[in-house]
């Protein structure tokens, strides 16, 4: 709690990554986006003794009982970020309250393709939901950060924030091209909980339908919105214990055998 | 984690968040304090509700509500308080968590280096999963409500 040594590096790292700053490369119909919180895990990492050896195992050990509570204060902020917009969530039509559960898919496709690719319990963490900060913060709360979910919540979240706004640009024009949607459901469907993935399958959507535009990105931002507000309490109440007994179901499957009880 | 313990580390994430705040985002710390000490308030109430409420709610849960309360706009106190934790960018909170993260990493850098590939490789899918299934559904509801 009171290690002053993990404090002070992560204060380093804190400001060399600042320093740093956000890059932005265009790619396709999105952005590569490098933010400083990328380069402080990076380097973070590197202070491991694998590397450089600045901490030992009862810093990193210290360093991850914290995590939790230091997602807390990101949550406070997130929750401040959705107050000013709830009267436009909460008239938004039945279409878009509904899609929301549409994050059933992703654990459904998630779980089974996460077991069958040899993970553990990474699996319950990456594959619950889309990986958004609440979702992070959630895997956190329940499970712990420095755990196998941990680790698969954060790679998830990582890769969405490096390469999100790329794929969701992809795939949104893909699927307006060759997938038998209207253009208002993908729009729909962009509304992740991640402002950018969203900007960006909007976007696509947009160059694609010109004349659309405009009820494209409300019905995009008005989803996004509403991702925002339910995410977490979807993944709490829906996701989460799907999520669980799907897992032991395909663990049986591919092991033959019960999985260790979770704690 | 007791409650002392847990208003000390918000306290120092603060702080390492108003760095982050002035260098990446060029935000006077003094300007920024009021509204981290909200953020902190609010994260100190959650805490405290998910210990006193008998459910099996963890304390984000209340954390995310009790900001969306004081920030709705029918409460009375909600723009000033909006404007107040507004001058704490969002991303700027991310990077410390992230620090710690790295930090701890470490630890089991074995097993994360041998599943990261699988991860990245399973995001792809997930974020398919995501968008063709709200899809399948938007799709569905705009058909029988006659909007498509």
């Amino acid at each position: 709690m009171k290690n002053w040594k993990v404090h002070i590096i992560a204060l380093v790292l804190v400001v060399v990554s600042e320093m740093i700053g956000i890059f932005k490369f265009s790619f396709g119909p999105g952005t590569i986006v490098l933010l400083p919180m990328l380069y402080a895990l990076i380097i973070g990492i590197f202070t491991g003794p694998k590397f450089l050896k600045i901490v030992n195992e009862k810093d990193m050990k210290d360093a991850g009982s914290l995590i939790t509570v230091t997602l807390l204060l990101l949550m406070a902020r997130y929750g401040t970020l959705i107050g000013p917009s709830l009267p436009k969530i909460i008239s938004a039509g039945p279409a878009l309250i509904l899609q929301e559960f549409g994050n059933v898919g992703t654990v459904l496709l998630g779980i089974p393709l996460a077991v069958l690719l040899g993970l553990k319990r990474e699996s319950i963490g990456a594959a619950h939901s889309i990986a958004r900060e609440p979702n992070v913060a959630l895997i956190s709360d329940v499970y712990g950060m420095d755990g196998p979910e941990g680790q698969g919540v954060m790679g998830v979240y990582i890769s969405g924030t490096v390469f999100g706004t790329v794929f969701f640009g992809v795939l949104a024009s893909f699927c307006a091209a060759y997938l038998p949607f209207h253009p208002y459901a993908l729009a729909m469907a962009s509304g992740v909980g991640s402002a950018s993935m969203m900007t960006a399958g909007v976007g696509s959507l947009s160059t694609m339908y010109p004349d659309m535009q405009e009820t494209l990105a409300a019905f995009g931002a008005a989803s996004n919105m509403l991702s925002g507000l339910d995410g977490l309490y979807m993944s709490l109440w829906l996701a989460l214990p799907i999520s669980e007994r799907l897992y032991s179901l395909c663990y049986k499957l591919k092991y033959g055998k019960n999985t260790e009880e979770a704690k | 984690m007791n409650f002392k313990n847990t208003l000390f580390v918000l306290i120092i994430i603060s702080i390492l968040s108003l760095v982050s705040n002035f260098i990446g985002y060029h935000t006077s710390i003094i300007e920024s304090i009021p509204g981290m000490i909200i953020l902190v308030i609010i994260c100190l109430a959650g805490v405290a509700l998910s210990k006193i409420i008998p459910l099996k709610i963890p304390s984000v849960a209340y954390i995310v509500l009790i900001g969306c309360m004081v920030t709705f706009p029918y409460f009375s106190f909600a723009s000033t308080i909006s404007t107040m934790v507004e001058k704490v960018n969002f991303l700027s909170l991310t990077t410390a968590i992230l620090a710690y993260t790295g930090i701890s990493i470490g630890k089991d850098l074995d097993a994360f280096a041998k599943s990261s590939w699988k991860i990245i490789f399973l995001s792809c899918f997930i974020f398919i999963g995501t968008y063709i299934s709200s899809a399948i559904i938007s799709q569905i509801i705009l058909k029988l409500t006659n909007q498509i």
